[in-house]
């Protein structure tokens, strides 16, 4: 058929863009703080269950996509103020706080949410069958696709165009000297980590819709996101967009031709790139 | 520092406890017999992750791939293809070293915190290919039905025999790192964890250093999957899941990375908390995912930390960090 | 660094030991949201000890909790007591972990000692499990795990199961498709672990026999994919498939059937499931088009004999919710367990006389309709019902039966000896050819259909 390879490509959009909504903040704080959130994928599974229970509560998906990522981006400012910023200076115990963070997160989430898996309900409004070529396509992928577009614009105004975004570039490329000319750079630091928490809370309720949020699927989620930055390169934007869609094609692909190794297959990319080029494809050298 | 007094006591409290382990399947009970062999083949895995982040200040998150892998290796070939008893074991660790090449080779081209994102990465591509491959590897069921043996009339399918098996094999282990450690090879490693450059500067080849310690830790990891597989006899992809890589971080950091006997020290309280906290309340990882974080802003330097920090009569260190909110550099 | 070290890790190790060595040996509480169960101090002679492993957490949590639901049914209706004797069950989840699974196991042997090993509802957890208490001398009961193995090619006495296999559905079903329906191909996509293999083969095994050509399978990782799209978007519409077999539960049949719907599948191709498919929590969940979407298992949601709706309402009154075949095939064998504890007045001290007293427990007025345990391989002979997926008045979707087969029994129509000579199911094993199967296992009958409702 046809119209299965459009629909293979549109799913794989549809991956990259769950994917690019997870990785970008996460490869902003890694290049700039040089701490790699381990948490992330609990911040995506708690963002999404806050969302599943503001659906149930008032039936407003958009409300939904707000309060998760809202509820995700205020944990990460208390998280970012009260602890990591303690620690702040070797890479190691950020790091460790934020895997025992996540721990705890996908420990409280089995108590208020169950073991069940859930799926966020998308009102039909937003989710119209649409027809295109002789198939259906659910309308919601093409509402994940506008929103990861609109988020990606939004991040390249912020580093380009704004003077927050030039000082978080500048501390990417040399945290030292930002420092001494003044720049404030925990500020910055906690701005940015609230950031890819924000990110993290907003794809968990658009995964949660289109696909489910189950427990232990914080695990598969920070893989995902890792697999990410490490293609497209730590710090790196561009990077990220590359990356995302890359990989949302070879997931969409691979589950279609070998769907016995569909999570393996992911590596793949990885795996080659990291022999070659260990910083990734858009990342600088470390 | 110690006394002439002191030094008795402290060996004779260090032999009253040796006297107390070899003895255990005497006067324990089997649950807690079992409970023990669970530390000490945890305690492997977490020796294995301590040793690269203590002394080589690597940290490694594909230990419990090595793990798993042994595991597996003594399912396909001992129990599924009839190997016999050393060689299967001997292969399965073979098996493992060649993994670990790979991934070594590969992996110790970055450093720090990437370093750890790739062999994270690594450590789930082997679960992930676990869980999928069901022709070889049995997908999600994995392999059950492995029983230890029956070797020169004693058999060690008795947890007492598995248990003083386990604890030899585990003090010749210990033994042999201690060796290690500190022999010239340990303190290259440890210098390239202080200062590669400098270690390069100085003609050593850095790269090699830790491709060799790699590949120890990864023997130790192994031994630990193959008792696990012995005494709980099924082999499962999700040995290797992040949780469980998580967990071992944990108990590694919780005892004391930079300390030889602070992984052990570690593995102890983690498993036996996990038997306490298990009667209680179901929230275990929420327990110990705060401990860990209170160990991590109070005191790096894990159990051990405080308690040579108290011994040296320093006082109770984490009441100065709640004190002084530190915010510099450490 | 080291001999301070040394003294105080040593003080450590020994006092750990201390308490291992001094503590009481623990009654530990159940630690699950149970709202009874008993908090008796431990009065080992006066008190009969269940171990119960379930899945209550991961992608098949939803049986695990229906499944530990039944059961407290049933022990609510005896009041945790037999023979004066008070009844402890200790819940431990194994979170869908074979690994976990064996050493809560252990737990419960060692440690909790318990006198009956029941729950377990995944095939794998039942496999596993099974194998590691094969010389333990405890009976183990198996709720919902349905590998057909454990009362076939691992079956051991102290074994006792009193509800399915996988395949005893569905050759029934497989049967009927290619009889009644005229089915030659199928497509099926499947998860990729032992029930599926199962149920798929037993599928196999009954629609080739009927007259079927071909089934085609694609097995996926459960739990670990929820992105079906592309998988659906592979289905061949052009080849002569009648139908799509989705042979999954849980979290990923959720998945797979809305995305199959809103992939416009549903109009190009019928959907038919496996027993667990369409079962009701999961029902609940999936969108309306699915109406008239067929499966086969061993209850439905509209049975109406008196044991019935004697167990649907007591069980809906307790939980707020209507039972599945989980919760009824727990609370069976639960009562089973507890009336064969009656039968031998409550001395668990002779394992092998408890297990006889579960094979003769009169079953015949079981809810889900009449059952008999077959004495040699201590497995169920039972109604199968082929049911579809309809709306009720309350716009809710339900399982209405349509047809009843009965005392089918795990073997099909099969002789045990045949059938168990045949290699065990797998991903590669029956094949997809029909014609590849061997000639014995196509000949034999089929099964009597007889309308729902009698």
């Amino acid at each position: 058929m046809d119209y299965k390879f459009v629909i293979l490509i549109l799913n794989g959009l549809t991956q990259a863009a769950i994917l690019f909504v997870l990785g970008s903040g996460l490869t902003l704080a890694f290049g700039l703080m040089r701490v790699v959130n381990l948490s992330h994928g609990a911040f995506y599974m708690l963002g999404g269950y806050i969302g599943y229970s503001v659906v149930i509560a008032t039936g407003n998906w958009p409300l939904a996509l707000l309060a998760g990522g809202l509820s995700i981006a205020l944990l990460g400012f208390v998280f970012e103020r009260t602890m990591l910023s303690r620690v702040r200076g070797g890479d190691l115990p950020e790091t460790l706080l934020t895997v025992a963070l996540s721990m705890i997160i996908a420990d409280q989430a089995l108590v208020y949410w169950a073991r069940n898996p859930v799926t966020l309900n998308v009102p039909t409004y937003l989710s119209p069958p649409i027809k295109l070529l002789g198939f259906t396509y659910p309308g919601f992928r093409f509402v994940m696709m506008g929103v990861s577009i609109i988020i990606a614009l939004s991040l390249w105004l912020l580093l380009y165009r704004t003077k927050l975004g030039a000082a978080v570039r500048a501390g990417v490329d040399d945290r030292e000297t930002v420092s001494a000319l003044g720049v404030n750079i925990p500020v910055i630091y906690t701005a940015v980590f609230v950031l890819s928490a924000f990110l993290g809370g907003i794809a968990g309720v658009l995964g949660g819709s289109y696909l489910q949020l189950s427990p232990g699927g914080d695990a598969i989620i920070l893989i995902y996101s890792l697999v990410v930055i490490i293609l497209g390169g730590m710090g790196s934007l561009g990077g990220a967009v590359i990356s995302s869609l890359i990989l949302g094609q070879v997931i969409s692909f691979g589950l279609a031709y070998a769907p016995q190794y569909s999570y393996f297959l992911i590596f793949i990319p990885m795996a080659i790139v990291l022999s070659i080029r260990p910083q990734g494809l858009f990342g600088r050298k470390l | 520092m110690m006394t002439v007094r002191g030094k008795f006591w402290k060996y004779l409290l260090s032999l009253a406890i040796l006297m107390a382990l070899i003895l255990l399947p005497l006067y324990a009970s089997q649950y807690t017999i079992t409970t023990f062999i669970r530390i000490i083949y945890f305690g492997f895995l977490a020796v294995s992750t301590g040793f690269l982040i203590g002394q080589g200040g690597m940290v490694s998150l594909t230990q419990a791939a090595f793990f798993g892998i042994a595991g597996y290796g003594i399912g396909l070939l001992g129990y599924e293809r009839g190997v016999p008893f050393p060689l299967a074991d001997i292969l399965s660790i073979g098996i493992v070293m060649i993994f670990a090449s790979i991934f070594g080779l590969i992996a110790n081209r970055t450093q720090k915190i990437v370093f750890l994102m790739i062999t994270l990465a690594f450590g789930q591509v082997v679960f992930a290919f676990a869980l999928q491959n069901t022709t070889l590897l049995h997908g999600w069921a994995g392999i059950r039905g492995i029983r230890p043996f029956v070797i020169m009339g004693i058999d060690f399918n008795q947890t007492g025999n598995f248990y003083w098996a386990a604890l030899t094999l585990f003090a010749l282990g210990q033994f042999f790192l201690w060796r290690i450690v500190n022999s010239p090879f340990g303190l290259m490693l440890n210098g390239t964890r202080e200062n590669s450059q400098r270690m390069a500067a100085l003609g050593y080849p850095v790269y090699w250093i830790r491709v060799a310690a790699f590949l120890i830790s990864a023997v130790y990891a192994s031994l630990g999957g193959i008792l696990a597989t012995y005494n709980t006899g099924v082999i499962t992809p999700t040995t290797m899941q992040l949780s469980r890589t998580i967990w071992v971080l944990l108990m590694v950091i919780l005892g004391g990375a930079s300390y030889f006997w602070g992984p052990i020290v570690g593995t102890v309280v983690a498993v036996w908390l996990d038997v306490l906290v298990s009667q209680v309340t179901e929230r275990y990882n929420t327990v110990i995912g705060v401990i860990f974080v209170l160990t991590v802003l109070f005191s790096p330097t894990g159990i051990l930390g405080i308690l040579e920090t108290v011994r040296k009569g320093g006082g109770l260190p984490f009441l100065h960090k709640i004190l002084n909110r530190k915010t510099a550099p450490q | 660094m080291s001999k301070t070290v040394f003294a105080v890790v040593s003080t450590l190790i020994a006092v750990s030991m201390l308490i291992a060595a001094c503590a009481p040996p623990a009654t530990p509480a159940p630690a699950t949201e149970a709202p009874t169960t008993t908090e008796a101090p431990a009065q080992p002679a006066g008190e009969i000890k269940i171990g119960f492993i379930s899945a209550f957490t991961g992608v098949f949590s939803s049986f695990g909790t229906m499944q530990k639901e039944g059961a407290v049914l049933a022990l609510e209706e005896f009041n945790y007591e037999v023979a004066g004797k008070k009844i402890n069950v200790i819940y431990e989840d194994d979170q869908l972990d074979n690994e976990q699974a064996v050493t809560k196991a252990k737990k419960l042997v060692e440690q909790d000692q318990v006198d009956i090993l029941t729950g377990l509802v995944s095939g794998d957890e039942g496999l596993t499990v099974g194998d590691y208490m094969k010389d333990k001398n405890i009976p183990v009961i198996p709720m919902y795990s349905a590998s057909e193995d454990m009362t076939m090619r691992a079956f051991y006495p102290m074994l006792v199961r009193a509800t399915w296999t996988g395949a005893q559905s569905q050759d029934v079903f497989g049967y009927w498709l290619a009889t009644e329906k005229g089915f030659k191909k199928i497509y099926q996509i499947g998860e990729d672990y032992s029930f599926p293999w199962n149920e798929g083969g037993g599928f196999v095994r009954g629609f080739c026999r009927g007259g079927g050509e071909e089934v085609t399978s694609v097995w996926f990782p459960p739990g670990s994919t929820s992105d079906f799209s592309s998988m659906i978007a592979s289905i061949p519409l052009d080849q002569g498939y009648d139908a799509v077999y989705y042979n999954g539960a849980g979290g990923d049949a959720v998945n797979f059937v809305k995305q199959f719907v809103e992939l416009g599948m549903l109009d190009k191709i019928t959907l038919v499931g496996q027993s667990n498919t369409f079962e009701k929590p999961d029902l609940g969940s999936m969108p309306k088009e699915i109406v008239g979407s067929l499966s086969a298992h061993h209850t439905t949601d509209d049975l109406s004999t008196p044991e019935w709706i004697a167990f649907r309402d007591a069980f809906s009154n307790r939980w707020g919710h209507p039972p599945s075949a989980a919760s009824e095939f727990a609370y069976s064998s639960m009562r089973m367990i507890l009336l064969a504890l009656e039968a031998v007045n409550g001395d668990v001290s002779d394992k092998t006389a408890l297990v006889d007293a579960m094979l003769k427990v009169d079953m015949t007025k079981d809810p889900r309709g009449p059952v008999t345990l077959d004495p040699k391989y201590h497995s169920a002979i039972e109604n199968v019902y082929i049911r579809e997926v309809a709306l009720d008045d309350s716009g809710e979707l339900y399982n209405k039966g349509i047809l009843t087969v009965q005392n089918v029994s795990q073997f099909g129509p099969y002789d045990p000896e045949l059938y168990i000579a045949q290699p065990p199911d797998g991903n590669t094993y029956p094949t997809g050819k029909c014609s590849e199967l061997p000639a014995e296992m196509l000949q034999g009958g089929g099964y009597e259909y007889l309308p729902f409702g009698q």
